[in-house]
Protein backbone atom coordinates (compact mmCIF):
# COMPACT_ATOMS: atom_id res chain seq x y z
CA UNK A 1 0.00 0.00 0.00
CA UNK A 2 1.63 3.80 -1.05
CA UNK A 3 0.35 6.24 1.16
CA UNK A 4 0.78 10.15 1.12
CA UNK A 5 2.13 11.38 4.39
CA UNK A 6 2.89 14.84 4.34
CA UNK A 7 2.35 17.91 2.23
CA UNK A 8 3.55 21.98 2.17
CA UNK A 9 2.75 24.33 -0.01
CA UNK A 10 4.60 27.72 -1.20
CA UNK A 11 1.86 31.04 -1.25
CA UNK A 12 0.99 30.88 -4.62
CA UNK A 13 1.10 34.38 -6.64
CA UNK A 14 3.04 36.88 -7.96
CA UNK A 15 6.12 36.04 -6.03
CA UNK A 16 8.74 38.82 -7.60
CA UNK A 17 11.22 37.89 -4.78
CA UNK A 18 11.81 34.17 -5.50
CA UNK A 19 13.26 32.22 -8.58
CA UNK A 20 11.76 29.15 -9.34
CA UNK A 21 14.07 27.24 -7.51
CA UNK A 22 13.85 29.70 -4.19
CA UNK A 23 10.38 28.20 -4.76
CA UNK A 24 11.62 24.62 -5.12
CA UNK A 25 13.58 24.75 -2.32
CA UNK A 26 11.01 26.15 0.41
CA UNK A 27 8.27 23.25 -0.73
CA UNK A 28 11.71 20.95 -0.66
CA UNK A 29 12.88 21.73 2.74
CA UNK A 30 9.30 22.61 3.92
CA UNK A 31 7.76 19.16 3.24
CA UNK A 32 10.75 17.38 4.83
CA UNK A 33 10.07 19.62 7.95
CA UNK A 34 6.33 19.12 8.00
CA UNK A 35 6.68 15.24 7.91
CA UNK A 36 9.59 15.35 10.42
CA UNK A 37 11.62 13.62 7.82
CA UNK A 38 15.81 13.83 7.08
CA UNK A 39 16.57 14.51 3.77
CA UNK A 40 18.70 10.79 3.97
CA UNK A 41 15.27 9.13 4.14
CA UNK A 42 14.52 9.75 1.05
CA UNK A 43 14.85 7.39 -1.83
CA UNK A 44 14.56 9.21 -5.46
CA UNK A 45 12.70 12.72 -6.01
CA UNK A 46 10.01 13.49 -8.84
CA UNK A 47 9.57 16.57 -10.18
CA UNK A 48 7.00 18.25 -12.19
CA UNK A 49 7.41 21.29 -13.92
CA UNK A 50 6.18 22.30 -18.09
CA UNK A 51 8.15 25.59 -18.79
CA UNK A 52 11.68 26.20 -17.39
CA UNK A 53 13.05 25.06 -20.44
CA UNK A 54 10.99 27.59 -22.66
CA UNK A 55 10.80 30.42 -20.45
CA UNK A 56 13.69 30.59 -18.16
CA UNK A 57 16.10 28.69 -20.66
CA UNK A 58 16.46 26.48 -16.77
CA UNK A 59 16.87 22.81 -18.50
CA UNK A 60 18.18 19.61 -16.21
CA UNK A 61 16.51 20.70 -12.92
CA UNK A 62 16.91 17.76 -11.64
CA UNK A 63 20.92 18.22 -11.14
CA UNK A 64 20.23 21.73 -9.67
CA UNK A 65 16.96 19.99 -7.17
CA UNK A 66 20.51 17.78 -6.21
CA UNK A 67 22.31 21.12 -5.96
CA UNK A 68 19.82 22.42 -3.71
CA UNK A 69 18.76 19.61 -1.13
CA UNK A 70 22.64 17.99 -1.08
CA UNK A 71 21.99 14.60 -2.17
CA UNK A 72 23.20 11.82 -4.87
CA UNK A 73 19.42 10.39 -5.45
CA UNK A 74 17.62 9.70 -8.41
CA UNK A 75 15.39 13.24 -9.48
CA UNK A 76 13.53 13.17 -12.47
CA UNK A 77 11.87 15.82 -14.24
CA UNK A 78 7.85 15.18 -15.28
CA UNK A 79 6.62 17.50 -18.39
CA UNK A 80 2.97 16.78 -19.48
CA UNK A 81 1.84 20.65 -19.77
CA UNK A 82 -0.42 21.51 -17.30
CA UNK A 83 -0.67 17.89 -16.44
CA UNK A 84 3.03 18.15 -15.33
CA UNK A 85 2.73 18.10 -11.24
CA UNK A 86 0.12 14.39 -11.73
CA UNK A 87 2.39 13.17 -14.23
CA UNK A 88 5.23 13.72 -11.84
CA UNK A 89 2.84 11.59 -8.75
CA UNK A 90 1.75 8.88 -11.35
CA UNK A 91 5.28 8.27 -12.07
CA UNK A 92 6.71 8.09 -8.53
CA UNK A 93 3.57 6.20 -7.21
CA UNK A 94 4.91 3.50 -10.42
CA UNK A 95 8.67 3.69 -8.43
CA UNK A 96 7.28 2.61 -5.43
CA UNK A 97 5.18 0.16 -6.14
CA UNK A 98 8.37 -1.19 -8.32
CA UNK A 99 10.23 -0.59 -4.92
CA UNK A 100 8.69 -1.50 -1.75
CA UNK A 101 10.01 0.23 1.75
CA UNK A 102 11.01 3.06 -0.37
CA UNK A 103 10.11 6.71 0.29
CA UNK A 104 10.24 9.58 -2.56
CA UNK A 105 9.39 13.13 -3.04
CA UNK A 106 6.94 14.58 -5.64
CA UNK A 107 7.23 18.46 -5.96
CA UNK A 108 5.86 20.38 -9.06
CA UNK A 109 6.91 23.78 -9.50
CA UNK A 110 6.25 27.00 -11.80
CA UNK A 111 7.64 30.62 -12.46
CA UNK A 112 5.48 32.50 -14.64
CA UNK A 113 5.34 36.31 -13.57
CA UNK A 114 9.08 37.11 -14.65
CA UNK A 115 7.45 37.71 -18.22
CA UNK A 116 4.86 39.62 -20.10
CA UNK A 117 1.48 37.90 -20.92
CA UNK A 118 2.46 37.31 -24.63
CA UNK A 119 5.30 35.69 -23.62
CA UNK A 120 3.82 33.56 -21.55
CA UNK A 121 1.09 33.32 -23.46
CA UNK A 122 3.64 32.01 -26.61
CA UNK A 123 5.59 29.14 -24.31
CA UNK A 124 1.93 27.98 -23.05
CA UNK A 125 1.17 27.72 -26.18
CA UNK A 126 4.06 25.15 -26.90
CA UNK A 127 2.14 22.78 -25.42
CA UNK A 128 -1.02 22.89 -28.40
CA UNK A 129 -0.74 21.85 -32.18
CA UNK A 130 1.77 23.16 -35.11
CA UNK A 131 -2.00 23.92 -36.57
CA UNK A 132 -3.27 25.55 -33.66
CA UNK A 133 -0.03 27.86 -32.98
CA UNK A 134 -0.35 29.27 -36.52
CA UNK A 135 -3.67 29.99 -36.52
CA UNK A 136 -3.14 32.21 -33.31
CA UNK A 137 -5.10 29.86 -31.06
CA UNK A 138 -4.24 30.05 -27.20
CA UNK A 139 -5.15 27.62 -24.33
CA UNK A 140 -8.43 30.26 -23.70
CA UNK A 141 -9.12 30.27 -27.48
CA UNK A 142 -9.22 26.39 -27.36
CA UNK A 143 -11.68 25.96 -23.92
CA UNK A 144 -13.68 28.60 -26.07
CA UNK A 145 -14.15 26.90 -29.19
CA UNK A 146 -15.09 23.80 -26.70
CA UNK A 147 -17.47 25.70 -24.84
CA UNK A 148 -18.97 27.28 -27.40
CA UNK A 149 -19.82 23.64 -28.85
CA UNK A 150 -21.37 23.16 -25.30
CA UNK A 151 -23.24 25.79 -24.90
CA UNK A 152 -25.45 25.93 -27.74
CA UNK A 153 -26.06 22.18 -27.97
CA UNK A 154 -27.28 22.07 -24.55
CA UNK A 155 -28.77 25.57 -24.53
CA UNK A 156 -26.75 27.12 -21.91
CA UNK A 157 -24.91 30.92 -22.26
CA UNK A 158 -22.07 32.53 -20.67
CA UNK A 159 -23.81 33.16 -17.88
CA UNK A 160 -24.39 29.78 -16.91
CA UNK A 161 -20.32 29.08 -16.38
CA UNK A 162 -19.87 32.30 -14.19
CA UNK A 163 -20.80 30.22 -11.48
CA UNK A 164 -17.80 28.06 -11.28
CA UNK A 165 -15.57 30.68 -10.81
CA UNK A 166 -18.55 32.49 -8.43
CA UNK A 167 -17.64 29.12 -6.30
CA UNK A 168 -13.84 28.56 -6.40
CA UNK A 169 -13.41 32.33 -5.44
CA UNK A 170 -15.39 31.81 -2.31
CA UNK A 171 -13.02 28.54 -1.72
CA UNK A 172 -10.04 30.66 -2.30
CA UNK A 173 -11.15 33.20 -0.03
CA UNK A 174 -10.56 30.72 2.88
CA UNK A 175 -7.04 29.27 2.01
CA UNK A 176 -4.39 31.58 2.89
CA UNK A 177 -1.79 29.87 0.30
CA UNK A 178 -4.41 31.06 -2.46
CA UNK A 179 -3.29 33.77 -5.39
CA UNK A 180 -6.77 35.62 -4.85
CA UNK A 181 -8.95 35.80 -1.31
CA UNK A 182 -11.22 37.61 -2.81
CA UNK A 183 -15.20 36.83 -3.45
CA UNK A 184 -16.05 37.84 -6.32
CA UNK A 185 -19.96 38.30 -7.36
CA UNK A 186 -21.33 36.73 -10.52
CA UNK A 187 -22.04 39.88 -12.00
CA UNK A 188 -18.47 40.83 -12.02
CA UNK A 189 -17.83 37.56 -13.67
CA UNK A 190 -19.91 38.14 -16.57
CA UNK A 191 -18.70 41.02 -17.46
CA UNK A 192 -14.93 40.72 -17.30
CA UNK A 193 -12.94 41.95 -19.86
CA UNK A 194 -13.01 39.26 -22.74
CA UNK A 195 -9.75 36.51 -23.16
CA UNK A 196 -11.51 34.62 -26.22
CA UNK A 197 -14.73 34.82 -26.47
CA UNK A 198 -17.17 33.75 -24.50
CA UNK A 199 -14.50 33.53 -21.85
CA UNK A 200 -13.69 36.48 -19.75
CA UNK A 201 -10.88 37.19 -18.01
CA UNK A 202 -12.95 35.93 -14.96
CA UNK A 203 -13.52 32.73 -16.66
CA UNK A 204 -9.82 31.75 -16.72
CA UNK A 205 -6.98 30.24 -14.11
CA UNK A 206 -3.96 33.09 -13.84
CA UNK A 207 -0.81 33.05 -14.26
CA UNK A 208 1.00 32.28 -11.12
CA UNK A 209 4.50 31.36 -9.55
CA UNK A 210 4.27 28.73 -6.77
CA UNK A 211 5.78 25.19 -5.88
CA UNK A 212 4.18 22.24 -3.37
CA UNK A 213 5.34 19.14 -2.69
CA UNK A 214 3.94 16.24 -1.18
CA UNK A 215 5.89 13.34 0.34
CA UNK A 216 4.38 9.35 0.09
CA UNK A 217 6.20 6.10 0.95
CA UNK A 218 5.48 1.99 1.03
CA UNK A 219 7.91 1.24 3.70
CA UNK A 220 5.77 0.26 6.40
CA UNK A 221 7.76 1.21 9.51
CA UNK A 222 8.08 5.19 7.92
CA UNK A 223 4.69 4.56 7.85
CA UNK A 224 3.31 3.76 11.62
CA UNK A 225 4.97 6.66 12.87
CA UNK A 226 3.12 9.03 10.70
CA UNK A 227 0.12 10.37 12.25
CA UNK A 228 -1.36 12.07 9.52
CA UNK A 229 -1.75 9.99 6.18
CA UNK A 230 -3.68 8.84 3.47
CA UNK A 231 -3.57 5.82 1.08
CA UNK A 232 -3.59 6.33 -2.87
CA UNK A 233 -6.24 3.73 -3.79
CA UNK A 234 -5.97 3.96 -7.71
CA UNK A 235 -3.89 6.72 -10.15
CA UNK A 236 -4.34 6.70 -14.05
CA UNK A 237 -3.39 8.58 -16.91
CA UNK A 238 -5.26 8.44 -20.36
CA UNK A 239 -3.79 10.55 -23.27
CA UNK A 240 -5.53 11.40 -26.96
CA UNK A 241 -4.53 13.86 -29.60
CA UNK A 242 -2.78 16.83 -29.26
CA UNK A 243 -4.51 19.13 -31.55
CA UNK A 244 -8.85 19.46 -30.65
CA UNK A 245 -9.62 18.88 -34.71
CA UNK A 246 -9.53 15.10 -34.42
CA UNK A 247 -11.11 14.08 -31.41
CA UNK A 248 -14.00 12.31 -31.26
CA UNK A 249 -15.70 14.99 -29.63
CA UNK A 250 -15.36 18.70 -27.98
CA UNK A 251 -18.05 19.39 -25.52
CA UNK A 252 -15.94 17.20 -23.21
CA UNK A 253 -12.69 15.80 -22.70
CA UNK A 254 -12.45 11.70 -23.59
CA UNK A 255 -8.98 11.09 -21.97
CA UNK A 256 -10.64 12.19 -18.16
CA UNK A 257 -13.56 9.63 -19.35
CA UNK A 258 -11.01 6.83 -19.96
CA UNK A 259 -8.64 7.82 -17.13
CA UNK A 260 -11.76 8.45 -14.76
CA UNK A 261 -13.36 4.79 -15.50
CA UNK A 262 -10.26 2.66 -14.85
CA UNK A 263 -9.64 4.90 -11.70
CA UNK A 264 -12.59 4.45 -10.00
CA UNK A 265 -12.91 0.92 -11.28
CA UNK A 266 -8.71 0.20 -9.44
CA UNK A 267 -10.26 1.48 -6.21
CA UNK A 268 -13.60 -0.51 -6.50
CA UNK A 269 -15.62 2.32 -5.91
CA UNK A 270 -18.46 4.56 -7.57
CA UNK A 271 -18.26 8.64 -7.93
CA UNK A 272 -21.10 8.62 -5.37
CA UNK A 273 -18.37 7.74 -2.50
CA UNK A 274 -16.37 10.72 -3.22
CA UNK A 275 -16.84 13.69 -0.64
CA UNK A 276 -13.74 16.09 -2.23
CA UNK A 277 -12.33 16.47 -5.57
CA UNK A 278 -9.97 18.73 -6.97
CA UNK A 279 -11.27 18.99 -10.27
CA UNK A 280 -9.25 21.19 -13.05
CA UNK A 281 -10.64 24.64 -13.76
CA UNK A 282 -8.07 25.93 -15.94
CA UNK A 283 -11.40 27.82 -17.65
CA UNK A 284 -15.08 27.75 -16.03
CA UNK A 285 -15.71 25.15 -19.12
CA UNK A 286 -13.59 22.76 -17.61
CA UNK A 287 -14.95 22.20 -14.47
CA UNK A 288 -18.45 21.79 -15.61
CA UNK A 289 -16.83 18.86 -18.45
CA UNK A 290 -14.93 17.32 -15.39
CA UNK A 291 -18.21 17.10 -13.20
CA UNK A 292 -19.67 14.67 -16.63
CA UNK A 293 -17.03 13.27 -17.66
CA UNK A 294 -15.94 11.64 -14.25
CA UNK A 295 -19.65 10.56 -13.80
CA UNK A 296 -20.24 12.79 -11.13
CA UNK A 297 -22.99 14.97 -13.11
CA UNK A 298 -25.24 13.36 -16.09
CA UNK A 299 -23.77 14.97 -19.80
CA UNK A 300 -24.97 18.24 -20.25
CA UNK A 301 -26.89 18.59 -17.20
CA UNK A 302 -23.74 20.94 -15.43
CA UNK A 303 -24.98 23.67 -17.05
CA UNK A 304 -27.93 23.54 -14.82
CA UNK A 305 -26.60 21.92 -11.27
CA UNK A 306 -23.80 24.42 -11.35
CA UNK A 307 -26.20 27.10 -10.97
CA UNK A 308 -27.77 25.72 -8.00
CA UNK A 309 -24.16 25.51 -6.32
CA UNK A 310 -24.56 21.88 -5.22
CA UNK A 311 -20.27 21.60 -5.07
CA UNK A 312 -19.78 24.78 -2.67
CA UNK A 313 -18.52 24.23 0.76
CA UNK A 314 -21.68 23.64 3.65
CA UNK A 315 -24.76 23.25 0.42
CA UNK A 316 -25.78 20.43 2.10
CA UNK A 317 -24.65 18.08 -0.55
CA UNK A 318 -22.60 15.00 -0.46
CA UNK A 319 -19.94 16.03 -3.15
CA UNK A 320 -17.62 19.52 -2.41
CA UNK A 321 -15.75 20.26 -5.42
CA UNK A 322 -12.30 22.61 -5.60
CA UNK A 323 -11.95 23.43 -1.62
CA UNK A 324 -8.75 24.79 -2.38
CA UNK A 325 -10.18 27.68 -4.36
CA UNK A 326 -9.47 25.48 -7.98
CA UNK A 327 -7.16 26.87 -10.35
CA UNK A 328 -9.19 29.76 -10.82
CA UNK A 329 -8.87 31.10 -7.27
CA UNK A 330 -5.34 29.29 -6.05
CA UNK A 331 -3.63 30.22 -9.00
CA UNK A 332 -2.61 27.75 -11.47
CA UNK A 333 1.56 27.62 -11.27
CA UNK A 334 1.41 25.15 -13.77
CA UNK A 335 3.64 22.41 -12.54
CA UNK A 336 2.66 22.71 -9.03
CA UNK A 337 -1.32 22.80 -9.51
CA UNK A 338 -1.28 18.85 -10.03
CA UNK A 339 0.75 18.51 -6.73
CA UNK A 340 -1.31 20.93 -4.92
CA UNK A 341 -4.49 19.00 -5.95
CA UNK A 342 -3.43 15.87 -4.03
CA UNK A 343 -2.04 18.52 -0.86
CA UNK A 344 -5.27 19.79 -0.85
CA UNK A 345 -7.07 16.41 -0.69
CA UNK A 346 -5.04 15.15 1.82
CA UNK A 347 -5.43 18.21 3.73
CA UNK A 348 -9.19 17.56 3.46
CA UNK A 349 -9.05 13.63 4.44
CA UNK A 350 -6.67 14.47 7.16
CA UNK A 351 -8.71 17.19 8.49
CA UNK A 352 -6.37 19.98 8.91
CA UNK A 353 -8.16 21.93 6.34
CA UNK A 354 -9.55 24.69 8.86
CA UNK A 355 -12.03 26.94 7.91
CA UNK A 356 -12.76 25.19 4.30
CA UNK A 357 -12.87 21.43 5.98
CA UNK A 358 -15.37 19.15 4.57
CA UNK A 359 -16.89 17.13 7.11
CA UNK A 360 -16.70 13.50 7.22
CA UNK A 361 -14.82 13.11 4.22
CA UNK A 362 -13.49 9.97 3.41
CA UNK A 363 -12.51 9.52 0.21
CA UNK A 364 -11.46 12.42 -2.29
CA UNK A 365 -9.91 12.73 -6.09
CA UNK A 366 -8.11 15.11 -7.96
CA UNK A 367 -8.05 15.58 -11.88
CA UNK A 368 -4.88 17.23 -14.01
CA UNK A 369 -5.30 18.00 -17.68
CA UNK A 370 -2.58 18.81 -20.14
CA UNK A 371 -3.52 20.86 -22.52
CA UNK A 372 -7.02 20.80 -24.28
CA UNK A 373 -6.87 17.05 -22.89
CA UNK A 374 -4.39 15.64 -24.37
CA UNK A 375 -3.32 14.13 -21.08
CA UNK A 376 -5.67 13.49 -18.20
CA UNK A 377 -4.80 11.85 -14.89
CA UNK A 378 -6.99 10.73 -12.19
CA UNK A 379 -6.12 9.82 -8.73
CA UNK A 380 -8.52 8.57 -5.93
CA UNK A 381 -7.22 8.57 -2.14
CA UNK A 382 -8.71 7.35 0.88
CA UNK A 383 -8.12 7.19 4.67
CA UNK B 1 11.55 33.80 -31.96
CA UNK B 2 12.60 32.88 -34.89
CA UNK B 3 10.61 30.49 -36.96
CA UNK B 4 13.12 28.11 -39.10
CA UNK B 5 12.51 28.62 -43.02
CA UNK B 6 12.66 24.88 -43.24
CA UNK B 7 10.27 24.41 -41.15
CA UNK B 8 8.11 26.99 -43.32
CA UNK B 9 8.94 25.01 -46.79
CA UNK B 10 8.13 21.67 -44.75
CA UNK B 11 4.74 23.09 -43.65
CA UNK B 12 3.62 24.76 -47.71
CA UNK B 13 3.82 21.53 -48.80
CA UNK B 14 0.81 20.39 -46.41
CA UNK B 15 -0.91 23.94 -46.84
CA UNK B 16 -1.60 23.56 -50.85
CA UNK B 17 -3.63 20.54 -50.25
CA UNK B 18 -5.59 22.44 -47.88
CA UNK B 19 -6.64 25.54 -50.08
CA UNK B 20 -9.82 26.51 -51.78
CA UNK B 21 -11.66 23.78 -49.98
CA UNK B 22 -15.46 25.01 -49.15
CA UNK B 23 -16.04 23.77 -45.51
CA UNK B 24 -18.45 24.93 -42.01
CA UNK B 25 -17.51 25.84 -39.22
CA UNK B 26 -17.67 23.20 -36.52
CA UNK B 27 -16.89 25.66 -33.73
CA UNK B 28 -15.03 29.41 -33.40
CA UNK B 29 -13.26 31.93 -30.76
CA UNK B 30 -12.36 35.64 -30.93
CA UNK B 31 -9.12 35.90 -29.44
CA UNK B 32 -8.51 39.30 -27.47
CA UNK B 33 -5.36 37.80 -25.20
CA UNK B 34 -2.67 36.53 -28.07
CA UNK B 35 0.36 35.19 -28.36
CA UNK B 36 3.39 37.47 -28.69
CA UNK B 37 3.80 36.78 -32.76
CA UNK B 38 0.19 37.20 -33.15
CA UNK B 39 0.12 40.99 -30.81
CA UNK B 40 -0.59 43.03 -34.07
CA UNK B 41 -3.52 41.43 -35.38
CA UNK B 42 -5.55 41.21 -31.57
CA UNK B 43 -8.37 41.10 -31.42
CA UNK B 44 -8.95 38.10 -34.52
CA UNK B 45 -11.40 35.18 -35.05
CA UNK B 46 -10.40 31.55 -34.87
CA UNK B 47 -12.58 28.72 -36.81
CA UNK B 48 -12.06 24.98 -36.10
CA UNK B 49 -13.79 23.73 -39.82
CA UNK B 50 -15.20 20.75 -41.13
CA UNK B 51 -14.38 20.55 -44.94
CA UNK B 52 -16.46 19.20 -47.40
CA UNK B 53 -13.67 16.55 -48.31
CA UNK B 54 -13.65 15.17 -44.61
CA UNK B 55 -10.78 16.56 -43.43
CA UNK B 56 -10.62 19.43 -40.27
CA UNK B 57 -8.92 22.63 -40.31
CA UNK B 58 -7.88 25.19 -37.95
CA UNK B 59 -7.42 29.08 -39.56
CA UNK B 60 -8.07 32.55 -38.65
CA UNK B 61 -11.71 34.14 -40.27
CA UNK B 62 -10.90 37.25 -42.17
CA UNK B 63 -13.31 39.37 -44.34
CA UNK B 64 -15.83 38.97 -42.02
CA UNK B 65 -18.03 41.01 -39.56
CA UNK B 66 -17.89 39.97 -36.30
CA UNK B 67 -21.74 39.33 -35.41
CA UNK B 68 -22.45 36.90 -38.19
CA UNK B 69 -20.18 34.26 -37.20
CA UNK B 70 -21.79 31.21 -35.99
CA UNK B 71 -21.58 27.60 -35.56
CA UNK B 72 -22.16 25.76 -39.11
CA UNK B 73 -21.58 28.68 -41.59
CA UNK B 74 -20.33 27.77 -44.50
CA UNK B 75 -15.99 29.08 -45.27
CA UNK B 76 -13.83 28.21 -47.85
CA UNK B 77 -10.12 27.95 -47.64
CA UNK B 78 -7.18 30.95 -48.85
CA UNK B 79 -3.59 31.60 -48.38
CA UNK B 80 -2.85 34.64 -46.50
CA UNK B 81 -0.11 36.22 -44.49
CA UNK B 82 0.24 34.11 -41.25
CA UNK B 83 3.22 34.99 -39.07
CA UNK B 84 6.06 37.52 -39.37
CA UNK B 85 7.94 37.59 -36.09
CA UNK B 86 10.35 40.39 -37.16
CA UNK B 87 11.22 42.23 -40.16
CA UNK B 88 14.04 40.33 -40.97
CA UNK B 89 12.72 36.85 -40.59
CA UNK B 90 11.10 34.76 -43.29
CA UNK B 91 7.25 35.84 -43.91
CA UNK B 92 5.17 32.68 -43.27
CA UNK B 93 2.22 31.96 -45.13
CA UNK B 94 -0.53 30.01 -44.07
CA UNK B 95 -4.14 28.68 -44.13
CA UNK B 96 -7.13 31.19 -43.75
CA UNK B 97 -10.75 31.23 -44.48
CA UNK B 98 -13.25 33.25 -45.87
CA UNK B 99 -17.01 33.11 -45.47
CA UNK B 100 -19.55 33.10 -48.72
CA UNK B 101 -22.94 32.55 -50.23
CA UNK B 102 -24.43 29.18 -49.90
CA UNK B 103 -26.57 29.08 -53.55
Amino acid sequence: MISVIGYYTTKFGELWEKSLFDLVEEALFGVLKECHIEKGKIDAIFFGNMMGGTLENNLHSPSKIAEIMGTHIPVFRAEAACASGGAAFHLAHTYLEANTGKTVLVIGAEKMTDYSPEEVISALTAASSGEEQESGLTFPGLYAMMAQVYLQKYNYSKIDLSYVSYKNHYHGSLNDKAHFRKKISLQEIESSPLVAYPLGVLDCSPISDGASAIIMTSDKTLLSKQKKAIRVLSTEVATDTISLKNRKFIDGIEATQIAGKKAFHKAGIEPDSIQIAELHDCFSIAELFAMEDLGFWKKGSAGKRISLLETMLNSGNSLTTNTSGGLKAAGHPVGATGIKQIGEVYLQLTKQAGSRQVKNAKKGLTHNIGGSGGTAIVSIFGV
Amino acid sequence: MMISPVKIWRRQKEIRSLLHKKGTVLSWTFIYAPPEEFKKNAPYAVVLVALDNGERAFGQLVECDKDSIKIGMPVYSILRKVREVSAEDIIAYGLKFKPYEKN
